[in-house]
């Protein structure tokens, strides 16, 4: 079973073991205590000074207060209330990696979030449902795959989409993602699953002149955005690491938890990572790196699990979770690759690349304008640091669609100045924001990749 | 004699304020004076223990149980200065299980509601604590602000038509026919609220008795009175932690020793302390080895102490006192009693009492026993009520409150706000002017400053001790300016007058800091002064420094053009 729903899972029973610890174990959030977290925190403000959210919203009171200060301020055992504001961060963790003193801020904020949501926000309100809905976006895309024609006709009708932002306040300003018609992991089983990617990846060896049984073997975390909008991209992964002669497989997965961590719903997000951590680890054990094409799922898996559950194996999968294509620039000469590649006009001649925070976060930032750099007839222009606004979930908030755009503004401008009317990036959302601002077509440099090295 | 006796009294400590307050309510006409400003002294450099009376129970039964009964009085008459936090005294595997079952039977013997739980449940309820810890004998021991309640005694004294003077030394003690019957008091900055820069002056005050409240300081009093007050002052040091590794009190249950005790206070926790004898209670060496034993010793009982960032370090003076006929030679040996030194019976002097010993747990106690002599020396019948009505600002009142609605302020900051000012929280709270966040480690807001502003004056020091500003992490580093602003703008003092507070503050702050200038709050004071000096020119500030000698700098870029001849070529 590669790919499935999960709602089998009781997430009533969580693993506690032996080694229960009150201070590390999510569930019991009254006893997450980060206050010592504050210790490394000099009130510089840096990361204020990089919140995108702050920078556009006046009343935001940005990630020093949500972090740092409001843990310091905190009581344990106490009706110490986490204040709201923490609703209007986006995650896009960007002060992680402002802070100069190592301040682990994002998961203060995520704590803090899904304490509020469990503690301070009715279960029962449009906001939490609404909320919830989007964090399991998974869901609604697999409900939707099964009959992905009537829901891309259904979702953007729109009488429907009225009525999604007067009773549920997801704003009828975007228009919904199409649903593929073949689920990645449909195609995937049609190629014939993991023992089908073992015979190519062993004939490209073979025609590489590599040893046969060469140690390449990598886990694939697709995410729900390549598994049900997007399987153009996952196609494009399988085909370039086979033509490395790397053996896929696509274990079961959940969500990575990203969009739950930013909606404050962690047990939501703990039972998905229960999963991901199981089938990864296993995989891990045996020798495999586990890749994921989004840059925000690979973020997940390598930052945020560790800092925010405590699950058997869960340090072994972050340490070795990689970004896809960092990982092949890792292993693999692809600068000699990419020297001789032919890449046909099928994508585009110029692209405006935007860098996701979260591939900012991993230091991969520089990574897409480096690599196809010398690539002869491809030019990849970086639009600049901004965020794109969008913050997975953030910008379909009817009530935050005003400040989503606001941030991504600057983005917009410099897509619109620079020479490509293609964009690229790596993040599924940051692509949505960038085509609902530009109307431009937006590629995955994995596309690119394909275009340029597979035949 | 007057018709209403006029009391001066000397201290502006907890003992002082106390029987200032209960002198006020029992209808004297008081005048207290204060050195410095209010809790300078012993009083403001404390753990901050409300004590159970646990750590008196197997040594001192007496005082456990006066302890035991001022601390239900203080949860009463003082909710918004105590948080009850609870106590442990835990067991180590080192430590004596005889003493540990000794000081069980203490407690039961003083009425201290004590139970014993395991380690674990222990660790449930303090996850820090170390693992080996075995035991512990939970009792109701909480943490109260030392500096709150003082102030709160001194509204309520002057609410009942007190004379409080704060920055006023007493230079000497009036006698006249062998009797005390006034002090001579040199003003700061003039009577009244503390003013800097106003010019103070000498101003004899007449009383019909004087009550020495000095603690540590006592002696002092006593030598110009021309009497022999034998105060041991004992020193003892006090470590501030940045975040709170604990919430509960947490006591090493062993016999009388060094480094055990670390006290939730506000958003710090306090470890504490040492005990050593020393000559003068202002001049007394303050050692960093005393700081790292500290820190070390308490590590044993919650190891993340280790590690923790300390923000500051400060002594205290404990006021022992004990009769000259007992003479203990270790100060931990001295009773924790308090004496009330009547000077007519002792040393032939009418007019003076003095108050020497006793503990902040049970200021209140010792307070109505100093009245209740001048009560008798003057033959005034009223009844002490200072245990049944409650300070200002502990009047009825919740901390729950909507504080967006009701005061435009974010969650934590509301709280922290309400729970400092209690039962004035409406008063200074609900305000239509802008009220931003000036101190953001504390989450005190500019409306709290005024407030402070209005009862203390220009002491920013005081302000401080009201509200909390500049006492969290950066240690004033981002808001001593600002709350030097606000005397300056809304403040209405002008710029001369808010520079020198501004000073006074920093002083202040900094004096804290050197003994804790290693790891984070290294980094932070070094930050702060940079912060200071490129923005404040604090590395030397022209208008209340010296004149920049702009002569030697050069004279720009002709100057360095004309006397290089290889210059430009």
């Amino acid at each position: 079973m590669s790919d499935s729903q999960n709602h089998q899972f009781d997430p009533a029973a969580p693993n506690t073991g032996e080694d229960f610890e009150p201070v590390d174990v999510f569930d019991d959030s009254d006893d997450f205590d980060l206050r010592p977290g504050a210790d490394s925190c000099y009130k510089c403000s840096t990361c204020d000074t990089n919140c995108p959210v702050a920078e556009v919203d006046d009343d935001f009171p940005g990630p020093k207060f949500q972090g740092p200060e409001q843990w310091r301020l905190k009581r344990r055992d106490d009706d110490h209330s986490v204040d709201d504001s923490v609703m209007d961060c986006s995650n896009c963790m960007r002060c992680d990696n402002a802070c100069p003193s190592g301040v682990e801020l994002s998961q203060m904020h995520n704590t803090a979030r899904g304490e509020y949501v469990s503690e301070e926000m009715s279960v029962f309100s449009v906001e939490y449902v609404r909320n919830r809905l989007l964090a399991n976006y998974r869901t609604s895309a697999w409900l939707a795959s099964k009959v992905p024609r009537l829901a891309n006709a259904a979702a953007n009708f729109g009488p429907a989409r009225w009525l999604g932002e007067k009773l549920l306040g997801v704003t009828d300003e975007r228009e919904f993602p199409d649903f593929a018609t073949e689920t990645f992991t449909e195609w995937w089983a049609a190629q014939g699953g993991a023992a089908g990617s073992k015979e190519r990846a062993r004939e490209a060896r073979e025609r590489r002149g590599e040893p046969v049984d060469a140690d390449k073997q990598v886990a694939y975390f697709h995410g729900c955005y390549a598994e049900y909008n997007t399987p153009e991209v996952a196609k494009a992964l399988v085909r370039v690491y086979e033509h490395f002669g790397y053996e896929i497989v696509v274990p079961e997965q959940g969500c990575s938890g990203t969009p739950m961590f930013a909606n404050g719903m962690l047990d939501d997000a703990r039972r998905d990572a229960e999963v991901n951590v199981s089938s990864f680890a296993d995989l891990v054990d045996e020798g495999y790196d586990a890749i994921a094409s989004c840059t925000s799922c690979s973020m997940a898996i390598r930052q945020e699990y560790p800092e925010l559950f405590d699950i058997d194996g869960i340090d072994d999968v972050a340490a070795n979770t990689f970004e896809s294509v960092e990982y092949l620039r890792i292993h693999e000469d692809l600068e000699d690759e990419l020297t001789d590649a032919d890449v046909g006009d099928d994508l585009a001649a110029e692209f405006a690349y935007h860098a996701p925070c979260h591939a900012r976060n991993q230091g991969l930032d520089r990574q897409a304008v480096e690599l196809f750099g010398d690539l002869e007839g491809v030019g990849v222009e970086d639009v600049g640091d901004s965020c794109s606004g969008i913050s997975g979930t953030y910008g379909w908030k009817a009530e935050k669609y005003e400040t989503s755009m606001k941030i991504g503004d600057e983005m917009f401008d410099h897509m619109e100045t620079a020479d490509g009317e293609t964009g690229m990036t790596e993040c599924p959302t940051c692509a949505m924001q960038m085509e609902h601002g530009t109307g431009y077509d937006v590629r995955h440099p994995l596309e690119l990749l394909e275009a340029a090295v597979v035949e | 004699m007057a018709s209403v006796p006029h009391i001066a009294v000397v201290g502006g400590g907890s003992t002082g304020t106390g029987v200032a307050r209960d002198l006020a309510m029992r209808g004297f006409d008081v005048t207290l004076v204060e050195q410095g400003n209010l809790t300078h002294g012993t009083t403001g450099r404390m753990h901050g223990l409300l004590h159970s009376g646990g750590r008196y129970a197997v040594a001192d039964q007496a005082s456990a149980r006066e302890c035991i009964a001022e601390n239900r009085v203080l949860r009463d008459i003082a909710s918004h200065c105590v948080e009850e936090t609870g106590g442990l005294f835990v067991k180590r595997p080192e430590d004596s299980e005889q003493y540990f079952q000794e000081k069980l039977r203490g407690c039961e013997a003083c009425d201290i509601p004590a139970d014993v739980i395991s380690g674990e449940q222990a660790r449930e309820m303090e996850p820090h604590l170390a693992k080996d810890v075995e035991k512990a004998i939970v009792v109701p021991d909480g943490a109260v602000d030392p500096f709150r309640l003082v102030v709160a005694n001194a509204a309520s004294a002057q609410e009942h038509g007190a004379r409080i003077e704060t920055h006023s030394t007493v230079t000497d003690v009036l006698v006249e026919g062998g009797e005390v019957v006034g002090l001579e008091v040199e003003h700061d900055s003039g009577p009244g609220k503390h003013v800097h820069g106003t010019e103070g002056g000498i101003e004899e005050i007449r009383a019909d008795h004087v009550v020495n409240a000095t603690g540590a300081w006592a002696g002092r009093i006593g030598d110009m009175a021309g009497v022999d007050v034998a105060v041991r002052p004992s020193k003892g040091v006090m470590t501030v932690t940045n975040v709170r590794q604990v919430d509960t009190v947490v006591n090493r249950c062993r016999p009388k020793g060094d480094a055990d005790i670390v006290v939730p206070h506000e958003t710090t926790a306090i470890l504490g302390t040492t005990d050593v004898e020393v000559d003068d209670p202002e001049d007394y060496p303050e050692e960093q080895w005393e700081v790292d034993e500290l820190v070390d010793t308490l590590a044993e009982l919650v190891p993340m102490l280790a590690e923790a960032r300390t923000i500051r370090s400060f002594w205290g003076v404990r006021p022992l006192y004990e009769p000259p006929d007992v003479a203990s030679d270790d100060p931990t040996d001295i009773t924790r009693d308090f004496f009330l030194l009547d000077h007519v019976d002792r040393d032939d002097l009418p007019g003076m009492t003095t108050v020497v010993g006793g503990k902040f747990t049970t200021y209140r106690m010792m307070a109505e026993s100093v009245v209740d002599h001048v009560c008798e020396r003057f033959g005034v019948d009223a009844e002490c009520r200072t245990a049944d009505v409650p300070l200002p600002g502990s009047e009825e009142f919740s901390v729950l409150r909507d504080y967006m609605d009701e005061f435009g302020l974010r969650s934590p900051i509301g709280r922290r706000s309400v729970e400092r000012l209690g039962s004035r929280a409406d008063d200074v709270l609900a305000t239509e002017e802008p009220n931003p966040v000036v101190c953001e480690c504390e989450g005190v807001t500019r409306a709290e400053l005024q407030d402070a502003i209005g009862q203390s004056g220009s002491d920013l020091n005081a302000v401080r001790i009201r509200t909390r500003a500049s006492m969290g992490n950066c240690q004033g580093g981002f808001c001593a300016h600002r709350m030097a602003s606000e005397l300056h703008g809304d403040g209405g003092y002008d710029e001369a007058t808010a520079r020198r507070a501004w000073d006074d503050l920093l002083q202040e702050r900094w004096k804290g800091q050197r003994h804790a200038l290693w790891g984070e709050q290294l980094s932070q004071a070094m930050l702060n002064y940079a912060l200071h000096a490129t923005t404040q020119n604090r590395d030397n500030d022209p208008v209340d420094g010296d004149d920049v000698d702009f002569a030697a700098f050069d004279g720009g870029p002709e100057a360095v053009r004309t006397d290089g001849d290889n210059r430009g070529n």
